[in-house]
């Protein structure tokens, strides 16, 4: 490609989306190159179709680990011809998304702020790094994305879990009765309970519905009330005139100048297998926190021996995931239950966040950050084959499994960790010397490990679930085993971050506090990579929210010619 | 989904020990599986009960399929007789009543048969569970009864079928976990067609308009029945701002 843009996009899901829109919305040409295919979920979402009618039923399989309905069109845990490794002793999970979109497609919609302690981890308890900028500089980002992206949930006030501005949130849906069953043993015990926020919508928003409440988002949703980039952001870039999307373009290197500014990226086409470039003003990496790390470490020249933007040696480094456990139970009180409508948003209704930063500020606990309860409340949502599972429950046949099932569907509840990772030296990612794609592209290799602090987290978690489960008459069926078999492996929450960090000195991170890099000045990053911490909150509104944030940055210093 | 696929998986080598034990029985017309295990009988020498299913061609839909055409692109491999036998295993485990169909009358055999033909590695390891119990319970039915599984009366079947259900004999165990995840499959294709899913009561996939009006009075009722019952506090719902 011969022209020249103000900024060539390096991916299309919640980082990539969001620089597009905002860049294209303030006039600059951009360029987005997505390395996966075009993707429109209006004419691809399988809205309404049971799963009976996907093979085996729907169930995931190795084509299709979410299931043959997800939306993920080309991607997984494994694709051919595109491996990476994990180091010996190592086992990390590395989910891609080769499509328009990316993740936001398929993603839970769960949309968690922050806090003010989230951004400072280090200066609370000495560990990790703090955040080159405080909650308060991004709160406005926050109010922003979440006016636009469509946010259900409420304020209460809580601590570190902000609330939004005044009409910003949309109500959130009528919990259920497995949502209202652990509330109220929760408010037995002490423990709030309260609406979740998730990213799909319960008012319209321009040409997007609201929920109509069916039909899992996982599939994606071509009514646009689950928030994914190719039925909001880009589609309201691409109005504008000013972008230009290019599918099947899969960049592997930064592309810089003898002056040692990025003069635009050289990518595969994926379709022809030619090797081509693209060139701008400024380059945006957006590929994921992975794939950019990736882009970064390969691409080396005389000025730059080490990998573009790694002056610091941070980059790969710092790799971080959720923490992920779950327990569950089944409850008598529950079985035989009057039938309802049961599907409503098809996710998270009611969380529980972390209620225990006192207990925790004064050294009362074991573990130095927190966590928050994902509540699994959808009983009697449509049955898959996970049926089986409630007759293995049962473990009778002929008339007496067709009542036992009758009665005991709808009567399991499930209690889901998400819980903060602390950065550590033993868990990174970097090029593995022997191993190439299919395009003669060096590939991955990571390195991971969890630490006791991760794993006193979990016992932790375990401790008072078991608590709840009690309260509520409950009979634990799962998730009780030793910390170190139940917590998630490296990669599996699929919230990788941290890998070109963000700091406040070009010597311990890769960018600074608007994801421009600290080597290149006209080289940026808006996507998980440059997480100094993982808070236990789920990502994605925080990466838009930055990459808002970042974006604006980059218009006022193209605008003074500064970059 | 809450109710966790906790299926039972069933150490690779040991199933097919027994599958080569069951094959060596049906061979030599042997009840005593005992006697033959670890016994290597030449393949050609075997002449299963319910006959030789097809290799399974392979044929996996890829990682970006048609989801708004869904077809299975892979062959059927079981025989007839194997099918029968599945049939008359499923109506077993899932009769008909007054509420719903029996398993036959609404295809769950042909699901089993999609499953165990399928290509990828957790359908293959159930397919040799699956095809070795059901060889197993042919040959039972054939040394007990002296008539095929399919033909059987239904009083000596049910006694078959508690000695592998209840999960508790040793002398069993491979056999109950065949009956195990055998029942995991026939409950999944079951209740997941619209018939079953009328049978547990699900109400849904279909589009509201307007807001989600959550539990119905009824549930309401039950679940401060419930809460009443723990002394918690009752809820009310959520008050809408």
């Amino acid at each position: 490609m011969s022209e020249e843009y103000d900024a060539v996009i390096v991916g299309s899901g919640a980082g990539g989306g969001m620089a597009a829109f905002v860049l294209a919305s303030k006039g600059l040409r951009v360029l987005m190159l997505e390395a996966g295919r075009h993707y429109d979920p209006y004419e691809e979402t399988p809205m309404f179709t049971p799963n009976r009618e996907a093979p085996l039923r729907g169930s995931g399989t190795t084509d299709k680990e979410f299931g043959y309905f997800d939306a993920t069109a080309d991607g997984g845990w494994q694709m051919p011809g595109e491996p990476y490794s994990s180091a010996p002793g190592s086992e990390f999970m590395w989910w891609r998304s080769r499509m328009l979109g990316g993740r936001t497609n398929h993603w839970a919609r769960n949309s968690f702020r922050m806090g003010p302690y989230d951004f400072k981890p280090h200066s609370r308890d000495g560990l990790g790094v703090d955040w080159p900028v405080a909650y308060e500089d991004i709160a406005p980002w926050y109010d922003k994305t979440e006016t636009i992206v469509g946010v259900y949930g409420r304020n209460d006030g809580l601590e570190n879990h902000p609330d939004s501005s005044p009409g910003v949130l949309h109500e959130p849906p009528a919990p259920r009765v497995g949502e209202l069953y652990i509330q109220a043993a929760c408010r037995d015990l002490g423990i709030p309970c309260v609406p979740a926020r998730r990213a799909v919508l319960t008012r319209p928003i321009d040409k997007r519905s609201a929920c109509y409440y069916a039909t899992g988002c996982g599939r994606g949703c071509s009514i646009g009330a689950a928030f994914q980039t190719t039925t909001s952001l880009l589609p309201m870039a691409m109005q504008t005139g000013n972008l230009t999307i290019l599918t099947d373009a899969m960049v592997y290197e930064v592309k810089v100048d003898d002056k040692g500014k990025a003069e635009g990226v050289a990518y595969v086409d994926r379709k022809s297998g030619k090797h081509e470039a693209a060139f701008g003003r400024t380059v945006v990496l957006a590929a994921s926190a992975g794939e950019t790390a990736r882009i970064l470490l390969n691409s080396k020249n005389a000025a730059f021996p080490d990998g573009v933007a790694n002056s610091s040696g941070q980059v790969g480094r710092n790799l971080m995931d959720t923490v992920g456990a779950a327990m569950s139970a089944q409850f008598p009180l529950l079985e035989n239950r009057p039938a309802y409508n049961e599907d409503g948003t098809m996710g998270l209704y009611l969380y529980i966040p972390f209620w225990l930063y006192k207990e925790q500020a004064r050294g009362e606990l074991d573990f130095p950050r927190s966590y928050h309860y994902e509540l699994g409340a959808d009983g009697r949502t449509e049955p898959g084959m996970g049926m089986g599972g409630i007759a293995d429950f049962a473990g009778s046949y002929g008339k007496q499994l067709k009542q036992d099932m009758r009665r005991y569907y709808g009567s399991f509840l499930s209690f889901v960790c998400r819980g903060e990772m602390i950065p550590n030296a033993n868990s990174y990612c970097e090029i593995d010397p022997d191993t190439k794609d299919r395009w003669g592209i060096p590939t991955l290799r990571f390195h991971f490990k969890w630490s006791e602090h991760e794993l006193n987290m979990v016992r932790h978690f375990q401790t008072a679930t078991k608590e709840i489960i009690e309260r509520m008459g409950g009979v634990l069926q799962s998730g009780d085993e030793p910390a170190e078999e139940v917590i998630s492996k490296g990669g599996q929450i699929i919230h990788e971050v941290g890998t070109t960090r963000m700091g406040d000195k070009a010597e311990t991170s890769v960018t600074n506090q608007y994801g421009q890099a600290w080597d290149v000045s006209n080289l940026f990053i808006t996507d998980g990579g440059v997480f100094a911490s993982k808070a236990h909150k789920n990502p994605t509104l925080t990466i838009m929210a930055l990459a808002w944030r970042s974006s604006e940055y980059l218009a006022e210093q193209l605008g003074q010619r500064s970059l | 989904m809450s109710n966790a696929d906790d299926f039972i998986r069933v150490d690779r080598r040991t199933t097919i020990k027994w599958l080569a034990a069951t094959m060596a029985a049906a061979y030599t017309g042997c009840s005593s599986e005992e006697k033959y295990l670890g016994d290597e009988i030449p393949a050609a020498q075997r002449a299963p009960l319910l006959g030789v299913a097809a290799e399974s061609d392979g044929v996996a839909y890829g990682g970006d399929p048609d989801r708004m055409n869904p077809v299975v692109p892979w062959a059927r491999t079981m025989t007839e007789r194997q099918l029968k036998t599945v049939s008359r295993l499923a109506d077993l485990i899932l009769p008909e009543d007054e509420r719903s169909p029996a398993a036959s009358a609404v295809g769950v055999p042909d699901f089993i048969d999609e499953w165990v033909s399928a290509p990828y590695a957790q359908q293959q390891e159930d397919r040799e569970i699956v095809l070795a119990g059901l060889e197993w319970l042919e040959q039972q039915s054939q040394q007990r009864f002296d008539r095929s599984f399919a033909a059987a009366d239904e009083k000596q079947l049910l006694d078959l079928v508690d000695s592998i259900a209840n999960g508790t004999s040793r002398e069993f165990t491979q056999q109950s976990e065949f009956f195990r995840r055998f029942r995991w499959l026939a409950v999944g294709a079951f209740y997941t067609t619209e018939e079953g899913m009328a049978d547990v009561g699900y109400i849904g996939n279909t589009p509201i308009a307007g807001e989600y009006p959550g539990p119905s009075d009824e549930a309401m009722a039950h679940l401060a029945g419930v809460c009443k019952q723990l002394r918690l506090p009752i809820p009310a719902g959520q008050t809408r701002a």
